[in-house]
């Protein structure tokens, strides 16, 4: 029997060598693994989670937070980015486990609501009067009231996420003189637009959470609502179904990749110049600066065009908030930070980290010189006041009017798909709307009632 | 026996802990923040089989798994055989094969779904230019083409994985044999059957039943590329579960969900691991 | 071994589906040093009219980068070297003892798998907190060797399984001791078993995302995934150039890793094991 040829180059790994390389790994290992459990630092420490954290923003809030840090030396401040699709998951076991952040923010209005509803929240009474409940625009915080008269947490952005983008260069090129007001307009500047490989429209269709949220709007500018102000269900009504048929006419203006668009395709459908018309934030601005900046010249916005002129205006806004977990150690401290991220020129950077996206909730800073002396700002200057007028006077399913009582359900709503379930049935199914509408209306009281 | 005392400890604590954990929840209505709920019986299991959605993503993900792993397989098996082979540049080539896998799957999607786009993609300008289609495909948008695609990335994506066992298979091969086989007049089809196949019996036996357990539990690839549509073309059962979970914070029957899935997939792990016991059985009877 | 002339008509039919099989890489690469504005033109390019590394510059300088892949490296070898160990030894003795119970316990280590992790991560979420060991990468290697355990073991079992007795039984019969025969008979036959199941291993914990977002959330115990995940993308934009340039450098370590390492899996130590 022959023994099996040995590499010449590999000594026996004798049982000492092998203990002994274990070893030495091993309490490096356990060094480096055990890092970030128990911080050596003698100072309170806050935790601060956000999930809008590009490298521009973190700028931003590395100033404030080293301008806290310099007026309070015994407390620090840690910036942990979470993120849009993950906040859920991570705050569901957070609050399971009582491993809370100090201090969250850029959550939608509605997700606030609900987790105040489970009693999971400080009320942030005491940050909006240390503030100055006079410095924000008026009725800023009314999203946020809850049935206990309190606030369940502050705007710390606004964003008018559906705004009507269009390119002045091709409304003029089909003779058209002012842009869309109404649907009707729309459609047919649409049709006009649509030559060359360009298309009308960057409409949703996809089976995400943009198709419902966008779809909200239209059923509003139909005259119509999800919800009634008591929050009976209220989508199985005319106004859903002129707002599907509109939305279904639209469709052949939009790319054929349209019924999977989500935000990013949206946006960038608009920036790269591949169609006449978008839908989005004000983030089109800087992304066309820095992707497409041949057309920076040629492009506006305006509120949504409603089905018709006597229908006005309605605009989704998340209503980016500041909320206090409730049970996170340290609140009086975490009131003081929360606080001092209004200080007027650090908000305002905070502002330029994404400007046109994330609008000022202040009044004063809207109107400052140094906000708008950011160059962006400066160019589109009435596109910007333009929206964070729309987007203060805005609304999302959390609370459809001024006269609806908070639904805490809405972020389930949305993560159902419900809504855009029933966009594609409808739009790219082609089923009968009567019969989807009535089926997404059962769906959506089933939700409600859970 | 004590060599495997710590992998059963492992397990032990990081897996049958929250196993249980996650059949005890099922039984409960359980609110995902705080964990908090009441008790329902079997009502969360009553709900899903009734519901129709538990059956017909059941027949979704079963396409979605048996289309990606033949996938797999085939071009996986067919890479190894020939990254075994003398070929130029042999380590480049064997290191880019494997790049998809170690890809993280968010970036993956990402990039794939730029490349399908129908505005500013690359793959639908290549097929115009070669006149092989007219106008833009929807590739993720319409059926069936979401679901054949969805089957080609995560084909992409996880096949590298079959190449590296086989591969490494291949290199336990004694040359003994083929070289018997070739004296024998075998040509190279025939060899492949008669020495290759046979002794890659018991690594694919593994790893086919690995990919189908791991492809069937694939959320982030579906999730990110298509969520579930459209309507519900492409939607699996791991996205119900995670939407359950963490959308609808209904932990209980998220936990009801994967219950159910746990079971299908015993049934089907039990199945073939008696086939590929009894056909080892009896080859070495043979 | 005398050195074969390659093989061209394999290279032939290989080379072509390395190549749309790295296709993707190619466009990542090729996005990644194209400056913003030739990102999104109307008919898309291939090359870049202009070169930059500016994208990459900003990944190193202005974030956490850097730090994030040093954890994830930590928790990457961490974990491979745990799992290498533990499944070593656990597959040897599934494949060379006979005990009660053997088929079931190896049954069940698979049985583990079924269920989707989804559903396992606020228990276990719960029981690390407990421990002490939230936010740490202690806890991810924990988790992480729960998901590879059980193929690492499977697939060493079968590795292992090919391993005739007869080469043990030689070296003991020469005075080795059990381990010694282990460690010196087996381990080499087993090498290409063991570097495929480490290399797995490695790729999962290093890229692993569901676990990472709720397991660890401070910046010192980030992992590379959700540290880039979470910095550029966000719901409403992506930060698509900074992503690319993360990415590419994110995957190029493994590639170098395989690279080196795939010598090892071709090694000639198994190939001529069973001779006569």
């Amino acid at each position: 029997m022959n023994q099996p040829e040995r590499n010449p180059l590999r000594r026996p790994v004798t049982r000492r060598d092998t203990l002994r390389v274990l070893a030495g790994s091993g309490a490096a290992a356990a060094a480096a693994l055990t890092a970030g459990c128990g911080s050596k630092d003698e100072r309170t420490t806050l935790r601060w989670w956000s999930p809008q954290a590009s490298p521009d923003q973190l700028k931003a809030y590395k100033a404030q937070i080293a301008a806290f840090e310099a007026a309070n030396p015994t407390i620090r401040v840690v910036f942990e980015a979470t993120s849009d699709e993950g906040y859920p998951a991570q705050f569901a076991t957070a609050f399971a486990a009582r491993q809370l952040p100090n201090l969250v923010t850029h959550l939608p209005s509605f997700a606030a609501q609900q987790y105040y509803a489970e009693g999971l929240l400080e009320p942030v009474d005491d940050v909006i009067k240390a503030i100055g409940i006079d410095r924000y625009f008026a009725g800023a915080n009314e999203v946020y009231r809850t049935s206990d008269k309190h606030y369940c947490a502050t705007g710390i952005g606004n964003t008018a996420a559906d705004m009507l983008w269009y390119r002045k260069d091709l409304l003029a090129a089909a003779g058209i003189t002012a842009p869309p007001a109404t649907w009707d307009e729309l459609r047919s500047a649409a049709q006009k637009m649509q030559r060359d490989g360009i298309y009308g429209a960057a409409l949703p269709y996809g089976m995400n959470a943009m198709t419902s949220l966008i779809f909200i709007g239209f059923i509003h500018r139909a005259g119509g609502q999800v919800f009634s102000p008591d929050l009976q269900v209220a989508i199985d009504s005319q106004p859903t179904y002129d707002a599907l048929a509109f939305f279904q006419s639209m469709r052949e203006f939009c790319p054929t990749g349209a019924s999977n668009f989500s935000w990013g395709e949206s946006l960038t459908a608009f920036v790269s110049g591949s169609t006449a018309t978008g839908i989005y934030s004000g983030r089109v601005l800087a992304n066309v600066a820095a992707q497409n900046p041949a057309i920076a010249d040629a492009i506006g916005c305006t509120t949504y065009p409603t089905m018709s002129r006597d229908i006005p205006a309605w605009t989704y806004n998340d209503f980016p908030c500041l909320l206090i977990p409730k049970g996170a150690p340290h609140l009086a401290e975490t009131k003081a930070f929360a606080a001092s991220l209004y200080q007027p020129q650090l908000y305002a950077q905070q502002m330029h980290a994404a400007p046109g996206h994330v609008l000022p909730v202040l009044r004063a800073v809207a109107d400052d010189g140094f906000y708008r002396a950011n160059p962006l700002i400066t160019r589109y200057a009435a596109e910007v006041d333009l929206m964070t007028k729309a987007a203060t006077a805005g609304h999302n399913l959390g609370q459809e009017t001024a006269a609806h009582k908070p639904n805490l359900k809405a972020n389930e709503i949305i993560a159902s798909n419900a809504i855009a379930e029933l966009v594609q049935r409808v739009v790219l199914n082609k089923e009968n709307p009567k019969a989807a509408v009535a089926a997404t209306a059962v769906r959506l009281a089933e939700l409600m009632r859970a | 026996m004590a060599l495997i005392a710590p992998t059963i400890l492992v397990l032990g604590a990081v897996i049958v802990y929250p196993l249980l954990s996650a059949i005890y929840l099922s039984f409960f209505s359980i609110y995902t923040p705080t964990l908090e709920g009441h008790f329902v019986g079997l009502a969360n299991y009553r709900d899903l089989l009734g519901s129709g959605g538990f059956w017909s993503a059941l027949v979704t993900t079963a396409i979605w798994t048996v289309g990606t792993l033949t996938l797999q397989i085939l071009v996986g098996v067919g890479m190894a055989l020939l990254l075994q082979q003398n070929i130029l540049f042999r380590s480049l080539a064997r290191g880019l094969v494997l790049f998809p896998y170690f890809l993280s799957t968010v970036v993956a999607v990402l990039v794939w779904r730029w490349l399908f786009n129908d505005l500013y993609g690359i793959l639908n300008q290549m097929l115009m230019n070669a006149g092989i289609i007219a106008a833009p495909v929807n590739w993720l948008g319409a059926m069936p083409n979401a679901m054949l695609s969805i089957m080609v990335v995560g084909a992409w994506k996880f096949f590298p994985f079959v190449v590296i066992a086989v591969l490494a298979r291949l290199q336990t091969i004694p040359e003994s044999l083929y070289e018997a086989a070739r004296i024998d007049g075998a040509g190279p089809v025939s060899r492949f059957f008669d020495v290759t196949l046979p002794q890659l019996r018991d690594v694919l036996t593994i790893v086919i039943l690995l990919r189908t357990v791991w492809d069937f539990k694939e959320f982030d690839l579906i999730y990110l590329m298509t969520g579930g549509g459209p309507v519900n073309g492409t939607r699996t059962l791991p996205l119900i579960v995670y939407n359950q979970a963490f959308g609808l914070n209904q932990m209980g029957m998220a936990a009801a969900y994967a219950v159910s899935m746990m079971l299908v997939m015993l049934v089907f792990m039990l199945a073939y691991l008696r086939r590929a016991n009894a056909r080892s059985e009896a080859d070495s009877a043979a | 071994m005398t050195t074969r002339r390659p093989n061209l008509l394999a290279s032939l039919i290989a080379w072509p589906l390395v190549l749309i099989i790295a296709f993707p890489l190619a466009w990542m690469l090729l996005t990644s040093i194209k400056p913003a504005a030739e990102l999104f033109t109307r008919t898309p390019q291939w090359l870049p009219r202009s070169i930059t590394f500016e994208h990459y510059t900003r990944v190193l300088t202005e974030t956490p980068f850097l730090q994030y892949f040093g954890n994830s490296m930590i928790l990457a070898i961490s974990t491979t070297v745990l799992v290498i160990l533990v499944s070593v030894l656990g597959a040897y003795s599934l494949v060379r003892f006979r005990y009660r119970g053997r088929e079931t316990l190896a049954a069940l280590v698979l049985f583990t798998y079924l269920l989707p992790s989804v559903v396992l991560i606020s228990p276990l979420y719960l029981m690390l907190v407990k421990v002490g060991l939230a936010n740490t990468l202690a806890s991810l290697v924990a988790a992480y060797m729960s998901f590879a355990l059980p193929y690492a073991l499977w697939l060493l079992r079968s590795f292992m399984a090919g391993i005739p007795e007869d080469l043990e039984s030689a070296a003991m019969v020469d005075g080795a001791s059990r381990m010694g025969a282990f460690v010196d008979v087996v381990l080499p036959q087993a090498l290409p078993g063991i570097i495929s199941t480490a290399l797995f291993t490695f790729i999962l914990a290093w890229n692993e995302y569901l676990y990472a977002l709720v397991l660890v959330n401070s910046d010192e115990a980030r992992p590379l995934t959700t540290g880039v995940m979470n910095m550029l993308i966000s719901a409403f934009n992506i930060e698509w150039s900074l992503l690319m340039a993360a990415s590419v450098m994110m995957s190029i370590p493994l590639v170098i890793l395989f690279a080196f390492f795939q010598r090892y899996l071709t090694s000639s130590f198994g190939a001529g094991g069973v001779k006569g």
